[in-house]
């Protein structure tokens, strides 16, 4: 390898950057040298995603060191970022869908009155860009929306190819592509490092992290916790580092303190005769390439969703509820009498009993101009109406035994519900469809943004839906909410269920190896070909 | 995070704050915070008697039972204009079609009762013709996924053309004669010493007022304005929403055509054309807001009433009617930036 100096390549130090009370990025270290792979690892929410916009200039850091090539640039937009020699691929495929493929690569080069390049210029150097990546036969002037998934997140490839880079920085940039064009875009990178360039990249697939870098940082919370050459990193002491087993003890005893907390009510819950199935999911493929998925949801039970992003968890959710349609399967929702009927179209699921809390609370839930109370009750003037006239004193029980039982910070609920915390917000959401007696809650990463105290509450109110005989699935990003509150984990993988964890006996580097796909002995539905 | 205001920090806490001690300044901040905010909510219906007490002033012999009853029926005529418009907008729509609809109510009325159709079929075709209207403006904007702003403009360029040609340049027509006293400031209802529109309008109002707060389409109404996407995983009826509260506006504006034809007693195709934009001056003087799911109709009445006062308070001080644009023009301005003040300052409270 080449020689290394601190003089040439990237310097982070004790890098950090908050979003208002959120800490995303603590404190971050990083060390990249010129002619080095370099590949960054961590959870969602590690801090990764930040740490690379504020090397491509997208955001700018609070505090902390950072030095590229010598100097402390400018990182103040991404233009200059680019002119610094760092092009990034966002892990979200950017691009115009109504323009062309080579339009789309040389996107942001143009100057104001004329082209930043000749058109015969921009051919020959999208087509070299594309043929190095192995899409040799691309039509550059195909609008772009005709692309595969995997073709256009290669565009996107392209574009920062064509950048004078010396940084290239690629975030999830593979996770559309199958095994032969990744091996095509390895060996570009791999070319590139010979050249004494840098590459800085991220996956969620571990084979590849440990298949193509030198060297690996691991990122926990914010804070750069370990940076190993890849001759000495092990799977299993990535997986550690990430999901923080050096201090897992302590996330091991707030689990079992919790699960032993419950354990009254669930010896209460065992005592009722074993519930019937609700919600049952059959041979239910979410993509093309997935495995289809079967499962079955009891009452009572509380059914946990895992995965890294985009994996396929959020897609399944909106199966369940009607909001997307599967590309093969169904899902079925079963009555009282063990009838089922299948899930069709968000109002149809809905009426069926399949209700659903969605992830963002401003844009999906909230109602922000109108009142508490408005906010709870807009689900409920279906039912309480006569003749389309209001019956709001029944609303207003049914409002105050909501906000009795799951103690609800609000003075008033004349006031806008924009004055209230997170927390309580999310509340007022669950409220909505609870006092409309769910069959079966589906909850998309609902503690997102919830302090530590509403959330012990929120975990009593969903425990407590659960013990009335409510089947829920609850989708988190957070491990530790999984372990605390559900029976069960269904962790996802490229859009297959790679892994159903009995929550009593897993723990959380269990799940963070599903998430990667790893091998597991819980796991019937063996996902054979990620391994490391 | 994307998903809690920045003032979710204080929650709860600061409700009790005045009760658990805090310092006084921040109890004095909170006081004059809340007068800020009531002052900016009581706006409108501040300004109604003052303009009045300024027309007195500024107007000599304007108090006067004629005055007064003439200034409301300029009121009612725009308030009823409004009536639909301000729901369209609550559910965070649009309605562009009210002067053609109005313009095709007076051509209809005048001419086919000057054929000698009987009154209430010439009403029931109007209020049918008016339901189709809005039903195609509402329906086509949801599915096609496009603002109501344009579908209700391309039916209002349908609905004039139909009008002129309905109307084939017909310079005569008819009106019942109750229905010319009915706008006219010696017009009486009954025993009532007041024209009927008057009476209509306040009617109307109260109707309008019960109908947004106490049934279920008029919550639904303020739901669907002020987060679309919320309100259709709240499963509310968008597209039925929207249906009612286009119809209901353009069986409004077909309403003020009749009034209009009783006004004039002649076809007139392009009567409702200041209608275009007054009905949003009353409503957005009002304070119900274009970003959907805030206001009411009650402030939509002092809105109309603040337009008639300070129309006639310039036509009494001699100002001409491009003077009576502008000021309008400033007022809206000037008046909306505090609402838009008002809920930042409410919310921080």
């Amino acid at each position: 390898m080449p020689p290394r100096s601190e003089a040439s390549g990237l310097v982070i130090d004790d890098l950090s950057r908050s979003f208002g009370q959120t800490r995303a990025l603590a404190s971050a270290t990083l060390r990249l040298y010129p002619g080095e792979i370099h590949s960054l690892v961590g959870e969602n929410g590690s801090g990764k995603s930040t740490l690379i916009k504020i090397l491509s200039g997208v955001l700018s850091p609070d505090s902390g060191t950072l030095i590229w090539e010598g100097d402390a640039p400018q990182l103040g937009s991404p233009s200059s970022a680019q002119g610094a020699g760092i092009a990034t691929v966002f892990q979200e495929t950017l691009i115009v869908p109504e323009m062309t493929v080579r339009e789309n690569i040389y996107l942001g080069t143009d100057r104001i009155f004329r082209y930043g390049h000749r058109k015969g210029e921009e051919l020959a150097g999208a087509r070299q860009a594309l043929s190095d990546l192995g899409l040799d036969g691309l039509d550059l002037d195909r609008p772009m929306w005709t692309l595969s998934l995997a073709e256009r997140q290669l565009t996107t490839v392209a574009r920062a190819m064509i950048r004078p880079w010396r940084l290239l920085i690629l975030d999830e940039a593979t996770s559309a592509l199958d095994a032969q064009q990744r091996d095509r875009l390895f060996e570009y990178l791999r070319f590139a490092r010979e050249q004494g360039k840098s590459v800085l990249f991220t996956s969620h697939r571990m084979d590849e992290v440990l298949g193509l870098a030198d060297r690996i940082t691991v990122l926990r919370q914010g804070a750069t916790v370990g940076t190993m050459p890849v001759a000495q990193a092990s799977r299993r002491g990535i997986l550690s580092l990430m999901s923080g087993r050096a201090d897992v003890t302590d996330v091991a005893d707030v689990v079992s303190a919790e699960k032993g907390l419950d354990r009254r009510g669930e010896s209460e819950r065992q005592q009722s005769p074993p519930q019937r199935p609700v919600l049952r999911v059959e041979e239910l493929t979410l993509r093309a390439t997935a495995k289809p998925i079967s499962l079955e949801v009891r009452a009572g039970k509380i059914l946990g969703l895992a995965g890294l992003e985009g994996q396929g968890q959020v897609e399944f959710v909106e199966c369940l509820c009607g909001l997307r349609r599967p590309a093969d399967g169904r899902a079925l929702v079963l009555n009282d009498n063990g009838e089922s009927r299948s899930v069709r179209g968000y109002r149809a699921a809905n009426r069926m009993g399949v209700r659903y809390v969605p992830r963002d609370r401003r844009y999906e839930g909230l109602f922000g101009p109108l009142s508490v109370f408005d906010n709870f009750a807009v689900t409920l003037w279906s039912e309480l109406n006569q003749f389309g006239l209001l019956r709001r004193q029944q609303a207003r029980k049914r409002y105050q035994q909501f906000a009795d039982s799951s103690r609800l910070v609000a003075a008033s609920p004349k006031r806008p519900i924009s004055v209230l915390s997170g927390g309580n917000q999310q509340k007022v959401l669950l409220g909505r469809w609870i006092a409309m007696r769910p069959r079966v809650l589906v909850v998309n990463d609902p503690l997102r943004g919830v302090d530590h105290n509403t959330k012990e509450e929120l975990y009593r109110l969903f425990r407590r839906l659960a013990a009335d005989g409510v089947a829920i699935v609850f989708l988190s990003t957070e491990i530790v909410e999984l372990l605390t509150l559900t029976d069960q984990i269904a962790v996802f993988h490229e859009g297959s269920l790679v892994a159903m964890l009995p929550t009593e006996v897993s723990s959380d580097t269990d799940v963070v190896a599903a998430m990667f796909g790893a091998d597991r002995q819980h796991d019937d539905r063996q996902h054979g070909g990620a391994n490391g | 995070m994307t998903d809690s205001s920045p003032i979710t920090a204080t929650d709860g806490s600061l409700e009790q704050a005045p009760a658990t001690g805090q310092p006084g300044s921040s109890t004095s901040r909170k006081v004059a915070a809340a007068v800020a905010a009531n002052f900016t909510t009581a706006l409108p219906y501040v300004l109604v008697p003052v303009l009045y007490v300024l027309s007195l002033i500024f107007i000599p012999g304007y108090f006067s039972k004629v005055s007064i009853i003439s200034l409301l029926i300029l009121a009612s005529l725009l308030g009823l204009a409004s009536l639909g418009q301000t729901m369209t907008i609550i559910a965070g729509g649009i309605d562009l079609s009210i002067p053609s609809v109005i313009g095709l109510s007076d051509i209809i009325v005048t001419q086919l009762y000057y054929k000698g159709w009987s009154l209430p079929v010439i009403f029931l075709l109007i209020a049918a013709i008016a339901i189709v209207i809005g039903a195609i403006s509402a329906i086509s904007s949801v599915l096609l996924h496009v603002h109501s702003l344009i579908t209700s403009f391309g039916m209002s360029l349908v609905v004039s053309g139909i009008a002129l040609e309905f109307s084939n340049g017909a310079v005569t027509g008819a009106v019942p004669g109750w229905l010319t006293s009915s706008v006219s400031v010696i017009g009486k209802t009954g025993p009532i010493p007041i024209p009927s529109i008057i009476i209509v309008w306040a009617v109307a109002s109260v109707l309008a007022v019960a109908f947004m707060r106490l049934t279920r389409i008029g919550r639904e109404t303020y739901a669907l304005g002020a987060n679309s996407v919320a309100a259709k995983m709240a499963v509310v009826r968008s597209t039925w929403i929207l249906i009612v509260v286009f119809a209901i506006s353009a069986l409004c504006a077909a309403m003020v055509g009749i009034f209009f034809a009783g006004y004039s007693g002649i076809p007139d195709p392009t009567v409702g054309q200041p209608y275009f934009f007054l009905t949003i001056t009353a409503v957005l003087i009002g304070g119900t807001s274009l970003l959907g799911g805030r206001g009411g109709y009650q402030r939509t009445v002092m809105g109309a009433l603040i337009v008639a006062e300070l129309t006639t308070l310039l036509v009494g001080v001699g100002f001409n009617s491009s003077f009576q644009e502008l000021a309008l023009g400033i007022l809206v301005i000037a008046l909306c930036s505090t609402y838009g003040r008002e809920i930042k300052i409410a919310a921080k409270i």
